[in-house]
């Protein structure tokens, strides 16, 4: 065997893949596609952060909106939770079972733990402007875990895990003491 | 076919507690009894002509035939006689046959030797069987085929009937229309001899003896025998007949110093005189029953002190009669038994110390042996009993014999040991109750009460003393353990029985004490398979009164027995059997708790009455009389102890009914014979209140009407007369359950309160409240004798209903799921139902073999079931008696407290032992495997 020819040099195409050059031809004829947004050069980013600071900021009042509207939606956000659950529920059955368990232990746990983390969901949103407006968020979003609550207490009931029943309380209920007590004289 | 998948499903979903098979014959025990046996009419024979061993037959004094293996005791075959006929029971049996004969009352019957199966049955309407015989010999030839049995009937129609041994046709009749006592009947190889007592208007009774002829039945002769007045009545006679060449009929003066002796168709008369000495109490004659075998006989005499015996022989030709020789003069009690062997007539001496043979001939003694006794027969002589005998060359080799001792001991001393002893003096058990031991729970209870009434440091150095006192016990304990766990890994371990009462930890040892007819007492350990514990004869301490059917009561540590022949009542130590005086113990009621008042009802000309606090006031306070033309039959009130653990039913919707828990319902039943009618009343025993009432037609009202009420149900059943035209037929069982109001969740009148009184009902609150009563009715296959129910600590256990069925000798206990008077009827249970365990209603409840108690035990005449609880909660204790004893616990549903017999001890042991050593092994490989990790880290 002769040694092996020495490879073709490589075609253009590989050259221009390798070479990291710019990714936009620097005089090309055609206009960028509508939508498409170059990555800027340095250069670019830094006159494009001058143009932003030229940009007139949002008041104080328009992130306090735009807060409140975040904090809305965090609030009917466990409520949106509740027609999965519900459905969970229904089909686990009012057996005790595994599952059933598990799921109504997830359902008490997550109202609870939430309303326990309530300060710490809200803080991000809690500014000296919004603090007063947060308060009926608040309310809403612990209504909304109540829900979540009283479908799991729902559940339990239908288990038969609640003693709302008269049978529940059987024991704690006497007999009756009988002022006489008659037996046949044969057993005196 | 719908009808039986309902039933198969029932079946399923009840929780049937079966009697499992490794728990039979452990947990549970059964005398097969026969009472004691008759002396005539118990011999050894073979069950059929080739047979090699023979069988003992026996018929009891209460007209049981009982058939018994001579090596072992056990029972082959009996039967027991369904009423209680007049008149005397006989057995009788022709040599090499293979059948017996008995006759009690009107019924003359043969049964199968060897099977006990019934051959023929012929009853003489109006008569009464005095006396039976096989006619073992017609004019000199024994007669190969079936022999024919020689019936003496007395009682309205007397006369000799022949009755044909294959089929018991009579083949002739001769009627005796003289107006005597017939007394009894004789045969020997060529004539009949028919005996009576004649009883002139004036003067003495004269014995008459008729010969008949055996072929005809035709009278031969009549001869009268003057007895010179010394025989008033029949039980003056000594004795008549043996069928032996010689028949003999012997009399007695009043004093027993004169014995006369008639060989029956002679007319002399040889008299001789009684040993001079002691005076003879009584003088009993034994003769052999043998055709072929010598004409010799003994006499025995009786006395206070000893007994004694003379042999006499009988000289064919010449009609005459010798004394032979006398039998030495012994101390103490004895008996004698005869047994042949061809023609040659053995005597057999049995007393408490030994047994002799001798022969008829002469007086040399051909074997003697020492009578090695038992417990079981400490202190008891022989009263009679029955031998076979082995001789070879002059000399006895081996004699078996069965005695019935005086302490009511059947035994068979085989050699001069003790082979056997069935303890048939337990027969006929009429009144049996729980013993209650005197208990030391209670006093601990009482040493921790008192803690309570005092300061803190005193009640604590109280309490530590009362642990350093009880670490005295605690070495005995520690000694303990070794046997406690081997006896638990490989089986019991052998303790006497009032020890394992008291250290009992499930409560299953119960003493129980009975009483018989004849006023003998007797504890059982129901918890180690009935063992004896100990046994006496009331009549030792009142001698004078004959017992007819005494009661008990059970008190903490002593029983109190009562009879109607006894002045006042005897009392008895439960654990030991000793007599305790009346001034020795307190009677405390423990029926009544405080502040409540005591009422007691009895039924007084045929009305129940109540009465206010016994003594005070004889007037009654309330009476029930039932309507015109109704008896009260009888009445069964809630038990004493009857614990009810919940006070309302939960329904399958979680609601509640409420249950009506009175202690004081009493169940009343009465019928009328004319219109054939049955009624069920249920009262109010405080107030005389009528709560409930049902009435059923058509009932047969001489049967047995059972019933029973605990908790807050109650059930009775009752027979459908058959000459009725009713669509059904048969035997109903009916359940009702009472509640305090029909809804649910609502406690009807009383409310809430708490207090409750029928007898000042307060205003307002309506104490006078009638339960809403629930009851179904079903079909059941068999009769049921008595019913009871089943009793445990807290009542948290579901109860079952123990039925008594005579047709099938067996004790059947019905979970309470099984006849729930909430089972729907007509449609199939919703979902809610279902979850409380109804099932549809069956019209016909059909006893599921799972359900009988006594498996393979057949229990003859039980006449009563009582429970107790135990000590555990899922178990209640079972005890049956009547002729028969029968012991036995059930766990309604199921054994939930205790280890099975299932439960593998040695597999759990050996697990852990092999997880420990594993351990040991494994524990230093991880150990180093640790160190390692951490040095290469």
């Amino acid at each position: 065997m002769s040694a092996p020819p020495p490879p073709p040099p490589p075609p253009q195409w590989v050259l221009d893949l390798e070479s990291a050059g710019s990714t936009k031809p620097k005089n090309s004829p055609l206009p960028d596609p509508p939508g498409y947004t170059a990555s800027l050069t340095r250069k670019e980013r830094a006159q494009s952060s001058k143009v932003a600071a030229v940009r007139k900021a949002p008041t104080p009042e328009e992130m306090d909106t735009l807060k409140m509207k975040k904090a809305w939606e965090l609030a009917i956000a466990p409520a949106k939770q509740l027609p999965m659950s519900a459905i969970g529920m229904y089909m686990t059955g009012n057996t005790l079972q595994i599952f059933s368990i598990f799921m109504i232990f997830t359902l008490f746990k997550t109202p609870v733990m939430a309303v326990a983390g309530l300060q710490r969901t809200f803080a991000p949103f809690d500014t000296p402007g919004t603090s007063g407006r947060l308060i009926g968020v608040k309310l809403v979003y612990i209504l909304m875990n109540l829900v979540g609550l009283a479908l799991g207490i729902w559940k339990v009931n239908q288990m038969g895990l609640l003693p709302t029943t008269r049978s529940d309380w059987l024991a704690w209920e006497g007999e009756r003491t009988w002022s006489e007590r008659a037996v046949p004289r044969e057993w005196l | 076919m719908r009808f039986d998948a309902a039933l198969a499903l029932a079946a399923c979903l009840a929780p049937a507690a079966a009697v499992f098979e490794d728990d039979a014959h452990h947990i549970d025990f059964h005398y097969a009894l026969l009472g004691l046996p008759k002396h005539d009419a118990t011999f050894f024979q073979k069950p059929f002509a080739g047979s090699k061993a023979s069988l003992l037959y026996t018929i009891s004094q209460n007209q049981t035939i009982g058939v018994v293996n001579p090596k072992d005791g056990a029972l082959v075959w009996r039967q027991a006689s369904s009423h209680d006929g007049a008149g005397p029971g006989l057995l009788r049996s022709g040599e090499g046959q293979d059948t017996v004969v008995s006759a009690a009352g009107d019924r003359i019957s043969a049964w199968s030797a060897s099977d006990g199966r019934l051959v023929w049955e012929t009853r003489v309407a109006g008569a009464t069987v005095e006396d039976l015989e096989i006619l073992e010999q017609e004019d000199g030839i024994t007669d190969t085929e079936a022999k024919d049995a020689i019936v003496l009937l007395g009682n309205g129609k007397p006369g000799v009937k022949r009755l044909d041994g294959k089929t018991g046709r009579t083949k002739w009749t001769f009627e005796d229309a003289s107006g005597d006592t017939p007394f009894q009947v004789s045969t020997s190889p060529t004539t009949i001899y028919y005996i009576s007592l004649h009883t002139p208007m004036i003067g003495a009774s004269k014995l008459r003896v008729t010969s008949l002829s055996p072929i005809t039945g035709k009278k031969l002769d009549q001869y009268t025998l003057s007895s010179d007045s010394d025989i008033q009545s029949r039980e003056h006679i000594l004795f008549a007949g043996a069928n032996t060449a010689a028949p003999l009929i012997a009399w007695t003066d009043v004093a027993n110093k004169v014995l006369k002796i008639n060989i029956i168709g002679t007319k002399g008369v040889s008299t001789f005189h009684a040993p001079s000495g002691e005076p003879v109490e009584r003088i009993i004659l034994h003769a052999p029953d043998r055709v072929n075998s010598l004409a010799h006989f003994l006499v025995e005499y009786q006395t206070a002190v000893g007994h004694s015996a003379d042999v006499y022989h009988v000289d064919l030709k010449k009609s005459t009669i010798s004394k032979a020789y006398s039998l030495p003069a012994l101390k103490g009690k004895g008996t004698f038994t005869t047994s042949t062997s061809d023609a040659n007539v053995y005597f057999t001496r049995v007393t408490a110390e030994e047994v002799t043979v001798v022969s008829s001939v002469s007086h040399g003694v051909l074997g003697r042996w020492p009578v090695r006794g038992t417990p079981a027969l400490a202190g008891a002589y022989p009263v009679h009993g029955t031998s076979e005998v082995v001789v070879k060359a002059d000399s006895a080799t081996a004699v078996r014999s069965a005695i019935l001792f005086s302490n009511g001991q059947w035994s068979l001393i085989r050699n001069g040991e003790i082979a056997w002893t069935r303890p048939e003096f337990l027969s006929r058990v009429v009144s049996a109750v729980w013993a209650e031991l005197p208990e030391e729970e209670e006093a601990l209870a009482h040493k921790l009460e008192a803690e309570g009434d005092r300061n803190l440091v005193s009640a604590y150095i109280h309490r530590v003393e009362r642990h350093i006192r009880d670490l005295e016990h605690f070495p005995a304990w520690l000694q303990n353990i070794p046997n406690r766990v081997l006896g638990n890994v490989i089986g019991k371990s052998e303790e006497s029985a009032i020890e394992e009462i008291h250290h009992d930890t499930f409560g299953f040892h119960k003493l129980v004490i009975v009483v018989t007819e004849r006023g003998r007492l007797a504890a059982l350990d129901v918890g180690s398979k009935g063992k004896v514990v100990w046994h006496i004869d009331l009549n030792q301490f009142s001698p004078k009164t004959t017992f007819h059917s005494p009661s008990m009561r059970a008190f903490a540590g002593y029983v109190e027995v009562k009879d109607a022949s006894l002045e006042g009542s005897i009392y008895i130590n439960s654990t030991t059997g000793g007599l305790i005086s009346s001034q020795d113990i307190e009677v405390r009621s423990n029926v009544a708790a405080e502040g409540q008042s005591l009422i007691s009802f009895d039924l007084v000309d045929g009305d129940l009455e109540g009465f206010l606090d016994t003594k005070s006031s004889p007037e009654a306070i309330w009476t029930f009389e039932p309507p015109k033309g109704e008896r009260i039959i009888s009445y069964t009130a809630r038990p004493v102890k009857d614990p009810v653990a919940s006070i309302g039913k939960v329904l399958g919707d979680r609601r509640v009914l409420y249950k009506y828990l009175n202690p004081n319902l009493v169940l009343v039943t009465t019928v009328v014979e004319s219109s054939r009618t049955a009624s069920v009343y249920l009262l109010d025993s405080a107030s005389g209140q009528l709560l409930h009432t049902s009435s059923h037609r058509d009932v047969d009202v001489s049967r047995p009407i059972s019933s029973t009420i605990s908790e807050n149900w109650f059930s009775y059943s009752f027979t459908i007369d058959s000459k009725s035209a009713t669509s059904s037929r048969g035997y109903q069982l009916v359940v009702a359950e009472m509640y305090e109001s029909p809804l649910p969740d609502d406690r009807g009148p009383l409310g809430a309160s708490p207090n409750a009184s029928t007898l000042q009902p307060s205003e307002g609150n309506g104490d006078a409240a009638k339960p809403h009563v629930l009851l179904q009715t079903w079909h059941i296959p068999e009769e049921i004798s008595h019913m009871t129910v089943t009793q445990t600590r807290q009542g948290i256990t579901s109860r079952e209903l123990l039925v008594t069925l005579p047709a099938s000798n067996s004790i059947v206990g019905i979970p309470r799921q099984a006849i729930d008077p909430r089972r729907p009827i007509g449609r199939d249970p919703t979902a809610q139902e279902q979850s409380e365990g109804l099932t549809k209603y069956t019209p016909m409840i059909l006893f599921d073999p799972k359900w009988h108690l006594n498996h393979k035990y057949e229990l003859i005449g039980v006449k009563n079931v009582i429970t107790s609880e135990s000590g555990i909660e899922s178990t209640s204790l079972v005890f049956a008696y009547g002729l028969d004893i029968f012991g036995t616990r059930v766990a309604p549903s199921f054994a939930f407290d205790i280890l099975g017999k299932g439960f593998n001890k040695v597999q759990m042991l050996l697990t852990v032992v092999a997880l420990f050593v594993s351990v040991l092994f494994v524990a230093p490989l991880v150990q180093r495997k640790q160190i390692n990790s951490l040095w290469t880290t």
